[in-house]
């Protein structure tokens, strides 16, 4: 049964900077092909969570990073092959690590043309008075699960809940999502439990609601905070917003795929 | 016993004056005179009982979820926050 599409599909070269949207992604059961491959460890940061990010700079969410070889990076080159009567199916191998080199763009107009570049982390360092370092990883970094959606109904309800603008990047999914079901706009929440199908080979198991933090007060386009909108989760909607996957199946998703119930 | 023995909140319009006990956060003292003060985690971690001290002094257990701009603007975090001087406090969740 289908229960709405793909409106589109996001990933994050860098954890906690902005993200980019793609028309269409290779997607593991680690995540999503390019997904937060990198991120700033924090020598003073909380052990279980050393990654500087938006909570500790806001303007941090500001940053973009790009791919140098973006194009090469949405699927791998033996995708199809990978396709196999092995179900559910061989996960294929990725570009060697560097492909994944990062361009990254300030909110000040500096551009540091690899995000390894030593000048990129000591301008970092001098800005936040922090000790940091860039780690990367091709297989994704991430708070608890590799795949996260959030519908578009959801941003629209909360905007008129809070009586403003509720701009869907603050929630940093990876699928943003349209459902059918016009009755319940957090309809995601209901498919905790539940498998989907995507297109004709992605099938993720919603697996929890997604518990938020600082992170979505900010404005993504100027980082100020409007630290009522997390208030509001917390004191409504138990302070969860869009949900978290697993995938069973892994493949590629395009934007304006249709969503199946299994 | 705790450095005062109330403090002042404010929070969707309404002024309230809550008793703390010694070792209680405000958001422990607030949630215990029944005022539906907005928190999850209680770690720290979340921000979601972010507020201003408007007046008076804490020392915060950790704060994580506090950087330094909200740190600079006065803000803290109220799961963390215990009186530090027996100067009036007043805590603002409408920001």
């Amino acid at each position: 049964m289908q229960i709405g599409k793909i409106d589109s599909v996001w990933r994050y070269p860098v954890k906690g900077m902005r993200g980019e949207e793609v028309p269409h992604l290779y997607t593991a059961y680690t995540g999503l092909m390019g997904d937060r491959i990198y991120g700033v460890v924090a020598a003073d940061g909380d052990p279980g969570h050393p990654w500087h990010t938006g909570r500790n700079q806001e303007e941090f969410i500001l940053y973009k990073a790009s791919y140098q070889a973006s194009e090469d990076l949405l699927l791998p080159d033996n995708l199809d092959a990978s396709y196999s009567e092995w179900e559910p199916g061989i996960d294929p191998l990725y570009p060697d690590a560097d492909a994944f080199k990062v361009t990254v763009e300030t909110p000040e107009g500096v551009t540091y043309d690899d995000i390894e570049d030593p000048a990129f982390i000591a301008d970092l360092e001098k800005l936040t008075g922090r000790s940091l370092r860039v780690y990367t990883t091709q297989r994704g970094i991430f708070d608890a699960r590799p795949v996260s959606l959030f519908s578009l109904s959801a941003a629209a309800k909360l905007g008129e809940e809070l009586g403003m603008d509720v701009d869907k990047r603050r929630f940093r999914a990876n699928f943003y999502v349209e459902w059918d079901n016009q009755d319940d706009p957090f309809y995601e929440n209901s498919l905790v439990g539940k498998t989907l199908k995507i297109g004709e080979w992605l099938e993720l198991m919603i697996v929890e609601r997604d518990p938020r933090c600082t992170m979505i007060t900010l404005d993504p386009d100027t980082a100020e905070a409007t630290p009522k909108l997390l208030r509001h989760l917390a004191r409504n909607h138990a302070g969860d917003a869009g949900v978290f996957a697993a995938v069973v199946r892994r493949g590629r998703v395009n934007k304006g795929d249709p969503i199946f119930l299994k | 016993m705790s450095l005062v023995e109330t403090f002042r909140l404010t929070l969707d319009g309404e002024e309230h004056i809550v008793s703390i006990a010694a070792d209680e956060t405000l958001l422990e003292a607030a949630l215990a005179a029944g005022i539906d003060a907005p928190h999850s985690c209680t770690k720290g971690r979340c921000g979601t009982c972010l507020s201003w001290l408007r007046n008076g002094e804490v020392t915060m257990a950790s704060a994580r979820a506090l950087s330094p701009r909200s740190n600079e603007r006065g803000y803290v975090l109220a799961c963390q926050s215990r009186p530090s001087s027996s100067d009036p406090i007043w805590l603002d969740f409408d920001i």
